[in-house]
């Protein structure tokens, strides 16, 4: 994944107002950093990680993602995972799987390219490929072929992840990734999310678990009212700062 | 974390596959198939399967051209199949073979294909990109073509060469085959996995970078190859030019694939239960011509099927349901 080759890539946010007649604000997310995003449930903190993945365009501004020389500005969702942008959406069951289809295929979609052979998809190597992370999230899942709904929630999301560590990305967009996942899930997948930024990878993770974001991340940015109230990191990151701060209340 | 139970665990059978692609199709294959030869043994001696596959020829082409558009989804549908055929029975006829006296197969097999590549395009650019609901774009280009053959051929005329007349009977399993085997082929794409994911969900595709109104607009293309196929079928089976024919195929075609167990929301089923839904339509046919039931009745029969047909679908979709949570 990341090497000592590509340690300045960053996502930019510059000038992004998320709604009309919203203060505009402008935000970096580094290689290797892990952001956090809270705010009380439509406040804005959904549609800034969106708008990063492409997914809406910006009110005013732009993102930038830049990988060390000239940044490419985001247009798109397409675009945007050219880029090397991966977007794990909320909704598992509306956007992320497809339950008519095997695990196997859920996790290939995104990255099919990666299995032709001579123009032809090689079975065997998306199997390989699944093989290495099935082992790495440690996916309950004896059978690769089997329908995608035969697992639980959170092997479901680790089949979702999957499919987005398939494509190397370096930036992982993640919309409240532990969301109805349990308890021993969400300790792999914290394992896993902090292994990737050590590898280099910057997260940008949304939760509605205060706790989980605290312990996670390096910085989280509360939102309130589609506008950037505060930004919370080291020393002033705990609970109680984050809540206060989702509740419009200055510290 | 939460195991998975041993019924999910199993590798799924070719019998688990053959359903989920086929649903009650082959049930009901099977039965029609023995009541036919019970009935009418006559006619279904096994010396008469050549001329039994040639008449069946156009309508199983039919249903397999129908067959990739309504697996992309979100409404994807192509009536146009039908007169389709037509136009391309009209121009390989009428046009090259009468009046350009072409009847080489390397210039009108060719033709045939390109006419239904062109057509499916339309058909693809309307549905997937201006994003007009695939069953009115593909209306639109119903009533063209439907007009348009019939001002290029007023009344039935027309001969067709030897060898596109060697089709009609035993040997109309070679155009069928072809289609196989382009499906074959593009199974093995990584087209096949966008198209089967849009269809599933179009949302979840998309975002997980299917460039979907792409993924649906070639699938229309397929489609219109097949139809074109599909049309050369029509014109060995018939042996001359046809205006009024053609258009009838393509509600029965549908009924057809929907009987074979595709959904006509998308991303399930495949040609083969497409094929086997249109062999049962034509065995109904037979059965119910046997009896000297007049043709008004038959539409009343590809009706009552395609809703019993959509009917079994969902009582698949059930049965599938429980089967997961157990």
């Amino acid at each position: 994944m990341a090497e000592a080759g590509r340690p300045s890539a960053e996502l930019r946010a510059a000038g992004l107002a998320l709604a009309a007649g919203k203060a505009p604000f402008s935000e970096t997310v580094q290689a290797g950093e892990i952001v956090g995003l809270s705010g009380l449930d439509g406040h804005g903190q959904e549609r800034f990680l969106e708008t990063l993945a492409g997914l809406h365009p910006p009110r005013s501004g732009e993102v930038v993602v830049s990988d060390g020389g000239a940044g490419a500005r985001v247009e798109g969702f397409r675009q945007a995972v050219r880029h090397g942008i991966a977007y794990l959406p909320r909704d598992r069951r509306a956007t992320g799987i497809f339950p008519a289809l095997s695990i196997l295929d859920n996790f290939a979609i995104a990255t099919i390219g990666r299995d032709v052979r001579g123009g032809l998809i090689s079975r065997r190597s998306r199997r390989e490929r699944y093989q290495k992370f099935h082992r790495q999230l440690s996916i309950v899942a004896p059978n690769p072929r089997a329908p995608i709904t035969a697992l639980s929630g959170g092997n479901q999301q680790k089949v979702l992840l999957a499919r987005w560590l398939a494509h190397d990305p370096r930036f992982l967009l993640l919309n409240d990734p532990t969301r109805g996942v349990d308890i021993a899930t969400r300790q792999t997948l914290y394992g896993v999310f902090r292994e990737l930024a050590r590898e280099g990878v910057a997260l940008v993770i949304l939760s509605s678990e205060i706790e989980e974001i605290v312990t996670l991340c390096d910085r989280v940015l509360v939102f309130r009212e589609n506008e950037l109230f505060a930004t919370l990191s080291g020393q002033a990151l705990d609970s109680d700062r984050v809540i206060a701060a989702m509740f419009g209340k200055r510290q | 974390m939460t195991a998975v139970t041993d019924s999910t665990a199993r590798r799924p059978g070719i019998v688990w596959l053959m359903w989920r692609r086929t649903g009650f199709a082959p049930l009901l294959l099977l039965v029609l198939l023995v009541l036919n030869v019970v009935l009418n043994p006559v006619r279904f001696a096994p010396g008469n399967w050549g001329t039994l596959i040639g008449l069946a020829a156009p309508l199983i082409g039919a249903a397999l051209a129908s067959t990739p558009a309504i697996l992309g989804g979100r409404g994807g549908i192509d009536v146009s199949v039908g007169p389709l055929m037509g136009f391309v029975n009209a121009i390989v006829v009428k046009v090259m073979i009468t009046e350009l006296g072409m009847s080489s197969p390397f210039v009108i097999v060719p033709a045939a294909l390109l006419i239904g590549a062109a057509v499916g395009a339309v058909n693809g650019f309307l549905a997937a990109y201006v994003r007009i609901q695939p069953i009115v774009a593909t209306l639109g280009t119903y009533l063209v073509l439907v007009g348009v053959t019939l001002t290029i051929l007023p009344s039935p005329m027309g001969s067709v060469p030897a060898w596109l007349k060697l089709f009609s009977g035993s040997l109309s399993i070679v155009p069928l085959a072809a289609i196989f085997l382009i499906w074959w082929g593009i199974r093995r794409l990584p087209y096949y996995d966008h198209l089967m994911a849009t269809g599933s969900d179009d949302r979840a595709a998309y975002t997980a970078g299917v460039d979907v109104p792409l993924v649906r607009f070639l699938s229309y293309v397929v489609t219109g190859v097949f139809a074109g196929i599909a049309g050369l079928m029509l014109t060995a089976l018939i042996g001359s030019a046809d205006g009024n024919i053609a258009p009838t195929y393509t509600l029965i075609a549908i009924s057809a694939v929907a009987l074979g167990g595709v959904s006509l929301a998308g991303g399930r089923g495949g040609l083969l239960g497409a094929a086997i839904g249109a062999i049962c339509i034509f065995l109904i046919q037979s059965v119910l011509t046997l009896f000297n039931v007049s043709t008004f009745v038959l539409q009343i029969a590809y009706g009552a099927i395609l809703v019993i047909a959509i009917c079994l679908t969902a009582i698949q979709d059930r049965i599938e349901k429980r089967a997961r949570q157990r």
